[in-house]
């Protein structure tokens, strides 16, 4: 049988509205549980063929063959945005179009120009203390707004928001935004309510019916005026970067970027720093501070080695890679729960995978919430044990099951970035607190981060 | 200091250069009074052995690609250390006398190597001192390789 054809699935699953998106994680659980490792879903109205791919050295084997300019399926409204309604902007200097639905030679061209300064080991280390500005500026915020039961009031994963936009503001633009302070019609305000129209909207946009396509409905307005307004605030910074860099030596990513690659570069990468670097990482700092807040017996062993680390003085750079547990909680939170719960690639040449030949143009998924969480590939699977990424060879472990960022040549550009970010709140948080769940356990859900699903209660004890 | 005047002249393309690569600026500087070059032998899984030079301060990865050394998929993130394609092996011996350690993002990357060993190292993060002269690595078959 050379593939388990299951078209009846993707239309009652995929395109039956709100609540089967949402669950897709279940959806793929049982479509692992049912067809096997490797799953075509074929007819998919106006879409390329999909294959599921539950199996981590198949996925192994897919990242390892890639050729020079891997392709990631993008979403087609971004497509659209970038090469047809404002195709001027994005197209007039040659290779200028920024990573996020670029693909091809125009990909790897401005990839190059960025990764190097973005990836480069101690890229991000340069930020620890300003970081850890903002994480004390979040610690402070929640102090006010806890409610009379000390939790965190049901709109917690904003104010989270709020400091993933404030810490990236630092890190792509030099600028403190305020965002725990913003006022109307500021400069800061209407990024911050252009980058939350945005999420808003390219859920609704992307999954469900595209009229957008058809003609411009008001959502897809909205959404167009939020990418307007985030990349016109983005220039905005870039000039006034460029001024500063004519005294100064490397002093910021942004001074960087704009150095080794012009302006127009820097301006197009902070854009699409933008777009996917913010409420991945305010998810996984939801996701992982309820996981903490479950599990007292771990945050007292983090805390143990934050104060052992620390010794009563400030968080400098460096101190984070004394902290390998940690950074293992964290990993553990990712493989459990990754907020990206699948990436992939649509395949640029003719491949084998799991001994079928796959055609060039399929669009493969790598299925790394069930893969992270199956058995076959982590001992105890179901159990949260961060020790597993300290001692690798007590515990199963398939490198390839659980890519939290991705992997090659397409890695996560923000990925230093992102650990930074999240290794300084929640070393912050758990040296400010200690914190609890009273609440009924909440559900994930995919929203399109794989999220809680809920009210994020946390009781915080000051310690 | 009496080599203040002297140090600071000559700091100032140090200045120009490191904002493309902080490590430039490292083999900048060891390189100012005298140049050295550095021997690194890499032995392929395939049987051959490719000599070549490189300069106090370059990474493995400067080495192989300054030369042209013809290493299929070597490097392909250009050492932004996201893809492990640089493996090397290297001898117990040399392994404990590099400078410097795996940092943190070059351990998460070598756990994704292909055929990981216990004195595996990235390429692009293994940078030249004088010291290593005459060094030997073995680059390790890619997955590609063992399925061809
Ligand atoms: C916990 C936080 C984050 C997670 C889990 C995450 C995950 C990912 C994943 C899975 C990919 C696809 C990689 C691949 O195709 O192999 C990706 C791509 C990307 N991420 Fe992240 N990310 C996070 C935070 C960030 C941040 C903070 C930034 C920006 C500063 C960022 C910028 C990007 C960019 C620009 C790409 C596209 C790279 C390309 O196509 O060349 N991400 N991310
Ligand atoms: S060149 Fe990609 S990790 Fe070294």
């Amino acid at each position: 049988m050379p593939y388990k054809i299951i078209r009846y699935i993707c239309l009652k699953y995929l395109h039956k509205g709100g609540y089967s998106v949402e669950h897709v994680d279940q959806v793929c659980l049982s479509l692992r549980k049912e067809y096997g490792k490797c799953v075509k879903m074929a007819g998919l109205l106006g879409r390329p063929d999909m294959l599921f791919i539950f199996d981590a050295g198949e996925v192994e084997r897919v990242f390892r063959g890639e050729d020079g300019a891997p392709h990631r399926p993008s979403m087609p409204s971004l497509n659209y945005y970038k090469h047809t309604l404002r195709k001027n902007f994005f197209g007039e200097e040659k290779d200028c179009a920024g990573v996020i639905a670029v693909h091809g030679d125009s990909w790897a061209a401005f990839r190059t120009k960025v990764s190097r300064v973005a990836l480069s080991t101690g890229a991000a280390a340069q930020y620890t203390e300003q970081v850890g500005d903002v994480a004390d500026a979040f610690i402070n915020r929640v102090r006010e707004i806890r409610n009379s039961k000390s939790e965190t009031p049901d709109d917690f994963l904003n104010e989270v928001h709020k400091w993933s936009l404030e810490s990236l503001g630092l890190i792509a633009l030099d600028t403190r935004l305020g965002c725990f302070e913003s006022c109307e019609g500021s400069e800061s305000q209407r990024l911050i309510d252009a980058v939350n129209t945005f999420f808003l909207c390219v859920g609704e946009l992307e999954l469900r019916t595209p009229w957008w396509r058809i003609y411009p409905t008001a959502m897809f307005k909205k959404y167009v005026a939020a990418l307007d307004t985030i990349l016109s605030v983005t220039l905005s910074h870039v000039e006034r970067a460029l001024q500063e860099c004519k005294d100064n030596s490397s002093k910021s990513l942004l001074q960087d970027l704009v150095t080794a690659a012009g302006p127009r570069v820097a301006a197009v990468a902070a854009l699409d720093m933008f777009l996917v670097g913010i409420d991945t990482t305010s998810n996984a700092v939801a996701s992982t501070l309820y996981q903490l807040s479950k599990r007292p017996e771990v945050q007292e062993k983090l805390y143990k080695e934050i104060t052992g680390v620390l010794q009563g003085r400030p968080l400098k750079a460096g101190d984070v890679s004394q902290m390998p547990y940690l950074k293992a909680c964290i990993k553990e939170v990712l493989r459990m729960y990754p907020v990206v719960i699948g990436n992939g690639r649509q395949l640029t040449k003719d491949t084998v995978i799991c001994g079928y030949n796959i055609p060039k143009g399929t669009q493969v998924i790598f299925q790394h919430y069930v893969m992270g969480n199956s058995d076959e590939y982590f001992s105890n699977a179901s159990e949260f044990r961060p020790e597993r990424w300290l001692n690798r060879s007590t515990y199963k472990h398939h490198p390839f099951a659980s890519l939290p960022f991705g992997f090659g040549k397409r890695m996560c550009l923000g990925r230093r970035f992102a650990e930074l970010e999240m290794h300084i709140i929640i070393c912050k948080m758990v040296n400010a607190f200690r914190m609890e769940y009273h609440h009924e356990p909440l559900e994930y859900h995919v929203h399109p981060m794989y999220t809680p699903n809920g009210p994020i209660r946390i009781k915080l004890i000051d310690r | 200091m009496h080599h203040s005047r002297k140090n600071k002249k000559k700091r100032n393309p140090i200045v120009i250069i490191s904002i493309l690569k902080i490590r430039d600026l490292e083999s900048f500087s060891t390189n100012l009074g005298e140049r050295f070059w550095v021997k690194v032998t890499f032995h392929l899984f395939d049987g051959r052995k490719l000599e070549a030079e490189g300069k106090v301060g370059d990474s493995l990865l400067d080495v192989v690609v300054n030369n042209d050394l013809d290493i299929d998929g070597y490097g392909a993130c250009e050492g932004t250390v996201t893809c492990s394609t640089c493996h090397v092996v290297l001898k117990q011996k040399d392994f404990d006398r590099l400078p410097e350690e795996a940092g943190d993002e070059e351990r998460d990357m070598l756990d994704l190597a292909y055929g990981l060993t216990d004195t595996s190292r990235l390429g692009c993060q293994v940078i030249l001192t004088k010291d290593l002269d005459g060094l030997e690595v073995k680059v390790p078959e890619s997955v590609n390789d063992a399925r061809s």
